[in-house]
C-alpha cells in the first residue's frame, strides 16, 4: 500500500516536471482523439438516419381500381405468406383521398375538378432488413406485379444504399485517420516519457542498486502516460461536446431534429468511455515502450 | 556469508578483469579487499551483489548461488546488501533527506518509520544538522558519510565498501573506517575494497590482496 502511494507521487512529480513535453503530449493526443470523434460523431448520425430509413423503408402496391374483394383478399394472402414481408396495411381508395386531402391542407379546392376519386387502393408493405437488398427487392417486385389485381409496386431503394455504402467508406476513413493519428500520439508520449526517463536515469540507477523491482521503476511512468493519455482523450471529449453543441446552436437544432428522424445525438456514453480508456492505453504503452528498451535487471 | 568458487570474469577482448578468484567470507567478518586501481576490486564487489555476472565459476551469498539467480529474485539478495559506491551515487539536485528517502521508498517502508531511520542514521555519521541540503553544498568528507549512511538505510546483512576513502586525507580516513568498524561490530559483515595500504595496515584487519585480477596475498 505504501508503495502504491509512492508511486503515484513519482508520477505526480514526473508529470509537474515534464512541463511543454508533457502538455504537447496531451495535446497530440487530443487532438487525434477529436479527429476521431468527429468521424465518429458523423457515421453515428448518418448510420441512425440509414437505419430509420430501412426502418421506415416500405413497398407501395396500388391496386387496380376494379379489383374485387375476391382478388384483394387473395392478393393480401399471397403477400402475407412472403417471408420477405414483416408488416402489412390496407389503405382503401377513399382514406387514401382523405389523407391525400390533408397533406393539400388550404389548397383541397385542386381536388375539386375531378369528378370520381383518383387515387387508387394500395397495400402498405414493410420489408424485413434481409429482404432490403436491390436484388432481392427487384424479385420482389417482379412478384408483386405478376398478381391479379395489381397495378404497379413502388419502392425505391438505391439511394437508401447509395447513402449506407457513403456512411461504410466514412466510417472506414475515419478509423484509418485515427490510427494514423493514434500512432503519431504513441511516438510523442513515448517520446516524452523517453525524456522524463533519460531525466531520472540516475535515480533509475541508484533504484535499481538498492533492490528496486522492475514494476517499481516502471510504474510511475507507466501511470504518468496513462495519465497524459487520459486527460489527452478527456479534453477531446470536451472539445467536441461544446463543438457539438455550438453546431445545434447555430443550426438551430434540438437534438432529434436533424433530418427530422430522430438523430442528432453526441456519442454514445460507452464510447466516450472507450475513448478515455483508449487514451489511456495509447500513453501506457507509449510509456511501456520507452522505459521497457531502457531497464535491465 | 560470502563464498567465491574458482570465479574468472573476462571482458570483451580478452580484458582478464578476475582470473580463479576462490574466497571465503564469514558472517560478521571485516575484510579489506586491497591492490592497485585496475586489479579488479570493484568488478569483484559488482559480482557480489549481482551487478555483473562471472565468465566462469559460483557464488554464493548467504547461502544463495547468485550466478544462478533469476532476474526477478536480484532486488531481493540487494535488499540484504548496503553498498557504498566509489561516486556516491548521490543525487545531486535532491536533498541528503530525499536521498536516503529514495531507499524506504523502494522498500516500501511507512513514512513515518523510514523518516525516523534517516535521523538516526544522519546522527550515526553526524550530520543531522545538514538533513536539507543538497550534496553539492557539502565536503567529499560529508558526502561519504551521506553515502555511507544511505547504505544502512536497509539494515543490511552485508556492507559492501568501494574506496571508501578514496579523496579523503589522512584523518578523515580514519574517521571512516572506524564509523565502518561501528557498524561492523553491531554484527553487520563489512568487505572494503582500497587501494590505500596505510589505512589497510594500521587497522590490521584480513586482507585479500588483489593484483591483475588475481589473489595474490591474504593475511593475516
Amino acid at each position: 500500500m505504501e508503495r502504491l502511494r509512492y508511486i503515484l507521487q513519482d508520477a505526480l512529480v514526473n508529470i509537474r516536471r515534464s512541463g511543454w513535453g508533457g502538455l504537447a503530449s496531451i495535446g497530440t493526443i487530443a487532438v487525434s482523439f477529436v479527429i476521431l470523434g468527429i468521424f465518429l460523431i458523423i457515421t453515428r448520425n448518418l448510420g441512425a438516419v440509414v437505419a430509420e430509413w430501412k426502418e421506415q423503408f416500405q413497398v407501395t402496391v396500388f391496386l387496380e381500381d376494379g379489383i374485387t374483394a375476391e382478388q384483394l383478399a387473395l392478393v393480401k394472402k399471397r403477400i402475407q405468406s412472403e417471408r420477405a414481408v414483416r408488416a402489412m396495411t390496407y389503405t382503401s381508395k377513399e382514406e387514401a383521398l382523405q389523407s391525400f386531402k390533408r397533406e393539400l391542407k388550404g389548397k383541397e379546392s385542386l381536388l375539386e375538378g375531378l369528378g370520381e376519386n383518383p387515387i387508387p387502393a394500395s397495400l402498405q408493405l414493410r420489408v424485413h432488413e434481409a429482404y432490403q437488398t436491390p436484388e432481392a427487392l427487384r424479385q420482389f417486385a417482379a412478384f408483386l406485379t405478376r398478381l391479379e389485381g395489381v397495378e404497379d409496386v413502388l419502392y425505391g431503394q438505391e439511394w437508401v444504399d447509395r447513402v449506407a455504402s457513403a456512411v461504410r467508406v466514412l466510417r472506414l476513413l475515419g478509423l484509418s485517420v485515427g490510427l494514423a493519428l493514434g500512432m503519431a500520439s504513441l511516438l510523442i508520449v513515448s517520446n516524452t516519457i523517453r525524456l522524463a526517463v533519460y531525466a531520472r536515469a540516475e535515480e533509475i540507477e541508484i533504484m535499481r542498486l538498492v533492490g528496486a523491482t522492475k514494476t517499481h521503476i516502471r510504474a510511475p511512468f507507466l501511470l504518468e502516460g496513462m495519465i497524459q493519455g487520459g486527460l489527452g482523450a478527456g479534453l477531446a471529449l470536451l472539445l467536441l461536446f461544446g463543438a457539438y453543441r455550438a453546431t445545434l446552436w447555430q443550426l438551430q437544432l434540438t437534438p432529434g431534429q436533424i433530418f427530422g428522424v430522430g438523430v442528432g445525438s453526441f456519442l454514445d456514453p460507452r464510447w466516450a468511455t472507450a475513448m478515455l480508456l483508449a487514451g489511456a492505453s495509447v500513453g501506457a504503452f507509449g510509456s511501456l515502450i520507452s522505459v521497457g528498451r531502457f531497464l535491465r535487471a | 556469508m560470502i563464498q567465491l568458487f574458482h570465479v574468472y570474469k573476462t571482458y570483451a577482448r580478452d580484458v582478464e578483469a578476475l582470473v580463479d578468484i576462490n574466497l571465503h567470507i564469514q558472517k560478521g567478518e571485516f575484510v579489506f579487499i586491497a591492490g592497485p586501481s585496475g586489479a579488479g576490486k570493484t568488478t569483484l564487489l559488482r559480482l557480489i551483489f549481482r551487478d555483473e555476472l562471472p565468465t566462469s565459476g559460483q557464488i554464493l551469498v548467504n547461502g544463495r548461488n547468485v550466478v544462478k539467480l533469476p532476474d526477478r529474485a536480484i532486488p531481493h539478495l540487494r535488499r540484504s546488501i548496503g553498498v557504498i559506491f566509489q561516486d556516491f551515487k548521490l543525487l545531486r539536485d535532491r536533498t541528503i533527506f530525499d536521498n536516503l528517502a529514495l531507499v524506504y521508498r523502494v522498500l516500501g517502508i511507512p513514512s513515518a518509520t523510514g523518516k525516523r531511520k534517516v535521523a538516526n542514521l544522519l546522527k550515526l555519521v553526524g550530520l543531522s544538522h545538514k538533513v536539507q541540503m543538497t550534496p553539492y553544498r557539502l565536503s567529499g568528507g560529508e558526502q561519504q558519510r551521506v553515502a555511507i549512511a544511505r547504505a544502512l538505510m536497509n539494515d543490511p546483512l552485508l556492507l559492501l565498501a568501494d574506496e571508501p576513502t578514496g579523496d579523503l586525507d589522512a584523518d578523515l580516513s580514519m574517521d571512516v573506517m572506524r564509523l565502518l568498524g561501528d557498524i561492523n561490530a553491531r554484527g553487520t559483515t563489512v568487505v572494503v575494497a582500497t587501494h590505500d595500504l596505510d589505512v589497510v595496515r594500521e587497522l590490521g584487519r584480513r586482507t585479500i590482496v588483489l593484483k591483475a585480477g588475481r589473489l595474490v596475498e591474504e593475511h593475516p
